[in-house]
């Protein structure tokens, strides 16, 4: 489910699942994971290229989350684990990497699509968007989203978002500086998205590397822990129990 | 075996949800002694209350809080004020902040009317803080002599420093709608009336949540404080001996008693 095609110097990397509006699959996301992991070690084809990554998604919204089904019959809890690592290992990719990232939340950005925006640099997202993390509510701990998104938004706004299971629109993420911009439609959205990459990728890449690497440098994080604290709830009853529930609400 | 205090913070219980209301309308919920040492109580009986995961923090009447109960932090005209007893309070208020933020539970302040000074102080400790447009929050320390020092780290966790040293500094009170924009109000309803069915509605979805995953999101939250902004027991110590060195500074007697009247 993950296309990548270079645009000029501009990667664009298109979730392409929109009848599920781009729930990630174990495998989409390990597609990512690893995808993100390459640009970040040079070791893309088109790595020498790559000055910006834009990552968006196709059809109405960027991204809902993981793909639950995938959770369906795995009473121990595989498929969470790696869906929750491969998470967090993207996220740093997205960080540690050389080059910019954008990211387009036209739509919405929810569960697991919303921690994906802790690894951009600049979040565009229409008025009317959704956005949100309401995993608690099926017994998972967004613990693993909470370094790097304390790190865009601060402390106050991370903790408001991640108890609250309820979403909020894309006005108010901007507001909080959860989006950086914000669009009128979710076309207008997915065009000024592209823009802006492009911009960044203008620039002068070693300048745009050097001040990147020293961002990093000021804002250190620890992502383990929240990942560990997400992790420790996996395949206990709470999880499982919710997880019946939420799978017996949706049939 | 209820104790004299024991009216002025009341605690309802209808588990997954708690309700801890501060009890002293007449002083607009001003932090007494008694007030402080009945919140102490309650909070130490919501530790143990495994069977709740979220905590309503409310004031009676028409304020929510209106700080440190002034009356109480002024000596006697002509007397020097009581600077160990003003400590005590100020480090009572400390570590009830703390014990607020170590609750297990999602603690949601809801901001019925004025939260003022320490008030507004609670209302950042909380978790989420909810009001209505028309409320009135802020820190006017400073325009009183004194320093809002016991808050300041909590404000600075809410709202980050820029805009946390923009308002301490500035002093002041702004309305609901004011703080929903800055960062220190989470949820805003539109205004008073809708209160308490916004209210309801976000208690409902935050005690759907899984008590486990509430609270080991918490406290990963919470080491995030520590490791982020340093908020600690000895940090708020040494806050608690600043505040009360400058409220009995006789700039701040003579400020405050002008302030009440």
């Amino acid at each position: 489910m993950i296309h990548a095609a270079l645009e000029g110097p501009v990667l664009v990397v298109t979730l392409r699942r929109p009848e599920k509006r781009n729930a990630l699959t174990r495998e989409g996301l390990r597609d990512l994971a690893r995808l993100c992991e390459h640009l970040r070690d040079g070791a893309h084809p088109e790595s020498d290229r790559v000055r910006a990554v834009l990552l968006r998604g196709e059809g109405p919204m960027f991204c809902s989350g993981f793909d639950l089904d995938a959770c369906r019959g795995d009473p121990g809890g595989i498929a969470m684990r790696g869906f929750l690592s491969e998470l967090s290992r993207t996220i740093a990719a997205l960080r540690d990497g050389p080059s910019p990232v954008v990211i387009c939340a036209h739509g919405g950005a929810i569960a697991g699509g919303c921690a994906l925006l802790g690894g951009a640099d600049v979040v565009v997202a229409d008025v009317g968007a959704k956005l949100g993390y309401p995993v608690t509510r099926i017994g998972i701990s967004p613990a693993v989203s909470a370094p790097f998104l304390a790190l865009h938004v601060g402390l106050g706004p991370a903790r408001a978002r991640l108890l609250d299971s309820g979403l909020i629109n894309g006005a108010r993420a901007h507001a909080i500086g959860l989006a950086h911009e914000l669009c009128p439609s979710p076309d207008d959205a997915d065009e000024r998205a592209r823009t802006i990459a492009h911009e960044l990728a203008s620039k002068p890449t070693e300048s745009m590397h050097a001040t990147r690497r020293w961002l990093r440098e000021v804002t250190p994080i620890s992502a383990s822990h929240g990942l560990e604290a997400s992790l420790s709830l996996v395949g206990r009853d709470e999880e499982r129990r919710m997880l019946e529930a939420f799978w017996g609400a949706s049939r | 075996m209820p104790t004299k205090q024991d009216h002025l913070a009341t605690l309802e219980f209808a588990p997954p949800r708690a309700v801890l209301t501060l009890h002293r309308p007449d002083a607009r919920n001003a932090l007494s002694r008694d007030l402080l040492d009945a919140l102490h109580a309650r909070l130490d009986e919501l530790h143990a209350r495994e069977d709740c995961h979220v905590l309503t923090l409310t004031g009676e009447g028409r304020a929510f809080c209106a700080g440190m109960d002034l009356r109480a932090v002024l000596g006697s005209e002509g007397d020097r004020p009581d600077i160990e007893s003003i400590h005590a309070m100020l480090s009572s208020l400390a570590s009830l902040t703390l014990k607020i933020r170590d609750l297990h539970m999602v603690v949601v302040a809801k901001v019925n009317g004025a939260a003022i000074g320490g008030g507004c102080g609670l209302a950042c400790v909380a978790d989420l803080c909810i009001t209505h447009a028309d409320s009135k929050m802020g820190y006017p320390e400073v325009d009183l002599g004194v320093c809002p020092a016991v808050v300041a780290p909590w404000l600075v966790a809410k709202v980050g420093p820029g805009r946390a040293r923009a308002m301490l500094l500035r002093g002041g009170v702004m309305s609901g709608r004011e703080a929903h924009e800055r960062g220190l109000v989470d949820v805003l309803a539109d205004d008073r009336a809708a209160l308490d069915t916004t209210t309801d509605a976000l208690v409902t979805r935050l005690a759907a949540g899984g008590p486990n995953a509430l609270a080991m999101t918490k406290r990963l939250l919470n080491d995030l404080d520590g490791s982020g902004i340093g908020i600690s027991p000895d940090l708020l110590a040494r806050a608690a001996r600043l505040s009360a060195d400058l409220f009995a500074s006789p700039d701040a007697q003579k400020r405050l008693r002008a302030a009440m009247g």
